[in-house]
């Protein structure tokens, strides 16, 4: 279906040499390498519907980036299956890369000595977009990004905000049907974060693009995903919605406490965790499915510790990943 | 078909020095103090000889004056523009070259001949300068500049196809200087850029004929001075035809390969 995101079973492992640590070792390495098996995305299955914008998160190294560049056609899982508006992307690599756009966080497809619209003319030449379409998607694009005031200029003189900008269009100049974004706004301003952020919404709620956006900033996650995938050492941990997800990680409280001098035992209360701590100054959270509620969980540090002053909070979207990345640890066997 | 109209690809090299003056001048002091020092190099030798190594004092600038002007038809610049193979794999941007509905060796190709076009510009416009000025010698006949420009054209396509098996190298070693300094090195020595190979030992020559280099400028150049004769032209040709179907069918054997390597080494 034109848009959607099917994926089945996908799994991928790359064999590596292990470096041995110090001369010597490296030395073995080189004469008698040894060989690992790491699987960066392990069995994973999920969909995207037509017009959805889908975040899917993980720590580093959890095995986004490898899932996107499967899905780009990039690289051939080792295992499962996936189609990408109808095509499989591995196995028809160019005509998959009429159907989709993307962006690798800060690594730029545009030409470094042409201004910018001279690569924006390169592209609707190998994409064969008809002169007016493109002129129209430029004058739509400039309307939110604001292009026109550089982009006559050459890349190799333009700001990060400004290239990322430049390359989110260039991205979308064929009128790609799917989009992957790979950390699309990491080190961007938070203004120029907001402009990119209403873009993706216009092209998602206006122009009905299906959108796969990694990314760790939670603000940006919270302002455009419903829907969340969560992946930790290539496995999936979770899929559902940004309310499932605080549900489901029970972080819908958390307890701020001041601890009275000479505490030592910060074992919490059962169905608590202790989510940070500096000197003083603790916070707990829900631990798991069989958490207490917020007024239990309140009672509970106070019998167990020691406090000279205690407040409750709602946690916000990061607190609910962390805890959401630690319950998944288990999950690191094998990998 | 993406090809045809994608044009525009091989714009890149061109417009990429036209907004950069400063490496155009460059361009044109350099090719100016070769042509200069190389011509004045071979008079010097000649001075006080005849014929040398089958060739006269006049053909023996003109081969190197050529020789100069054509080397800079692909120039071995592997850090301009940041759209080279070497650059892609350092930045990881090589990704976008399989994320387009153009394949990596088309774009490649295409990329190759905006730059042979431009630097056959400079050649074009240093070959006539040095033919007003006397010092080339302009062809026997038209038979000659015929036989010159296809052979020329096919010592081209030999040497694009060297360049990208250095390129493609890139994808198992992300680095190719070494290669590159050991190419540049041996691409000037055996094409005779450095000096005519008729100056070189019989058992160098010999050699030369079971590598490529020889094919890219000292054929077409012993054409146009007649140090080849037009009858001996057709197996000139041939050979010449004969590296680039080789290289070809080698480096669309190596993009195969390496289409596996992207991840593993460009991110």
């Amino acid at each position: 279906m034109i848009g959607s995101i099917e994926v089945r079973s996908l799994s991928r492992s790359f064999t590596t040499t292990v470096r041995r640590p110090g001369f010597a070792g490296a030395l073995r390495s080189l004469v008698n390498p040894e060989r690992a098996v790491k699987h960066a995305v392990s069995d994973i299955s999920f969909d995207v519907v037509p017009g959805e914008l889908l975040a899917l998160l993980g720590p580093n190294g959890a095995g986004k980036s490898t899932t996107i560049k499967m899905l780009t056609g990039i690289l051939t899982p080792t295992s499962g299956e996936a189609r990408v508006a109808g095509v499989v992307p591995y196995e028809e690599r160019e005509r998959n890369a009429r159907n989709i756009g993307a962006v690798f966080g800060q690594r730029t497809q545009l030409w470094w000595d042409l201004p910018v619209r001279e690569s924006f003319a390169i592209l609707r030449d190998i994409y064969d977009v008809p002169g007016a379409e493109h002129a129209a998607r430029l004058r739509e694009f400039d309307g939110i990004l604001e292009l026109s005031a550089f982009w006559d200029t050459r890349v190799r003189h333009l700001s990060l905000g400004q290239r990322v900008r430049c390359d989110l269009a260039a991205a979308l100049l064929h009128d790609p049907p799917v989009v992957f974004l790979d950390e699309p706004t990491i080190g961007m301003d938070v203004v120029v974060k907001e402009q990119v952020r209403e873009f993706l919404r216009h092209q998602v709620e206006q122009r009905g693009r299906t959108v796969l956006l990694t990314t760790h900033d939670m603000t940006e996650v919270e302002r455009l995903a419903e829907r969340v995938v969560l992946i930790n050492h290539g496995r999936l941990v979770l899929d559902g919605s940004l309310d499932e997800i605080r549900r489901k990680f029970g972080s819908t409280w958390q307890v701020r406490a001041t601890l009275a001098d000479g505490h030592t035992d910060l074992a919490p209360p059962p169905g608590i965790v202790l989510l940070r701590q500096d000197g003083p100054q603790v916070v707990f959270g829900p631990d798991g499915p069989e958490a207490p509620t917020v007024h239990q969980a309140l009672k509970a540090v106070i019998e167990r510790y020691e406090v000279t002053g205690i407040a409750i909070d709602e946690a916000d979207l990061e607190d609910v990943m962390r805890a959401a990345y630690a319950h998944a640890e288990p999950a690191a066997e094998g990998v | 078909m993406a090809v045809l109209h994608a044009w525009r690809a091989a714009r890149v090299t061109p417009l990429g020095e036209l907004h950069a003056p400063p490496r155009m001048t460059a361009v044109l002091v350099r090719l100016t103090v070769q042509v200069v020092l190389v011509a004045s190099l071979w008079s010097g030798l000649y001075a006080n000889t005849g014929v040398t190594a089958g060739m006269s004092r006049e053909q023996a600038i003109t081969y190197a004056v050529l020789a100069v002007l054509a080397s800079r038809l692909r120039e071995l610049d592997q850090y301009a523009g940041r759209d080279t193979v070497i650059q892609h794999m350092h930045f990881g941007t090589i990704v976008y070259w399989y994320l387009r509905p153009l394949s990596p060796a088309r774009y490649h190709a295409l990329r190759a001949l905006g730059e042979q076009v431009y630097g056959a510009a400079w050649a074009l416009a240093g070959y006539a300068v040095c033919l007003a000025a006397g010092v080339i010698e302009p062809p026997e006949s038209a038979a000659v500049a015929g036989v010159f420009v296809v052979s020329l054209l096919l010592g081209q396509l030999v040497l694009y196809h060297v360049m990208l098996l250095l390129d493609q190298m890139c994808f198992w070693t992300v680095r190719n200087t070494a290669a590159m300094l050991i190419l540049i090195f041996a691409q000037n020595l055996m094409s005779g850029v450095y000096a005519p190979l008729w100056f070189f030992p019989g058992w160098f020559r010999t050699l030369s004929t079971f590598l490529p280099f020889q094919a890219t400028l000292n054929v077409p150049l012993s054409l146009y001075v007649g140090r080849i004769r037009l009858s001996d032209a057709g197996g000139q040709l041939a050979l010449q035809a004969g590296w680039v179907v080789l290289l070809h069918l080698f480096t669309r054997f190596l993009w195969r390969r390496a289409a596996r390597r992207v991840i593993s080494q460009g991110g």
